[in-house]
């Protein structure tokens, strides 16, 4: 098998669209048969990671809605080219897209994962500091800060449905 | 006369130590879109020309996946 210059195998990472016509259980097994195909051009597979039912962007086919699915895995280049064909023929999968990546090991992905983590901490102590400074200078005005955390939240639910 | 007051611009990857701009991660490549949905220019989304290329790669990829729009 084709190995690059640091005579690892090159890494790739795939996210595709399966079509909302499917239930969530059938989603499962279509999503096994495009890990299928991965494997059977002697690709292999590293990490996969399963996103739900999202609304996308712009309908395509028709669709307003899809399941996204995330497989990461290791193949030679004129495989991915096979696997590439393989899923632009698929009726299941609406659309997808694959995309070099630099291979990581399970503990350095487990570590940016921390990395993440913390930095989402430290904002949201930065910002617990803030409004309490904001209550400490004024505190006539607490019943505008209430309104204030209810709109925060709106707006932290609307990003999540993103 | 200049009378506008200069703000110097830092590039938001550099500072944040990021090194490959991730198309998946929607919620940072929307502060590089305007509300049309179009793609800012350096000049003023202040980042670097490396990352710039990068970013509208990243913001490319996720509009062929749907996670962004083209248009609005």
């Amino acid at each position: 098998m084709a190995k690059n210059k640091s005579g690892k195998m090159p890494h790739y990472e795939l996210l595709f669209i399966v079509s909302n016509k499917f239930s969530e259980d059938e989603v499962k097994d279509v999503v096994k048969d495009v890990h299928k195909i991965i494997t059977d051009n002697e690709g292999k597979i590293t990490y996969t990671e399963e996103w739900g039912k999202k609304k996308l962007s712009y309908p395509i086919k028709g669709f307003q809605f899809g399941y996204y699915s995330l497989a990461e895995f290791d193949s030679s280049g004129e495989k991915v080219n096979k696997i590439n064909n393989e899923l632009r023929l698929s009726t299941e999968v609406l659309r997808h897209l694959i995309v070099a990546k630099v291979s990581r090991t399970a503990e350095e992905i487990q570590a940016e994962k921390k990395q993440a983590e913390k930095k989402i901490i430290a904002k949201a102590k930065a910002e617990t500091e803030v409004v309490e400074k904001k209550e400490i200078e004024k505190p006539k005005k607490a019943i505008d800060l209430k309104d204030l955390d209810e709109k925060l939240d709106r707006i932290l639910e609307t990003d999540d449905l993103l | 006369m200049n009378n506008q007051t200069q703000t110097e611009k830092t590039c938001y990857f550099c500072e944040n130590g990021i090194k490959d701009v991730d198309y998946k991660d929607i919620r940072t490549l929307r502060q590089f879109i305007n509300t049309y949905k179009k793609i800012f220019p350096r000049k003023k989304s202040g980042v670097c020309s490396k990352h710039q290329r990068k970013l509208a790669n990243a913001i490319k990829n996720a509009r062929i996946i749907s996670l962004l729009p083209y248009i609005r």
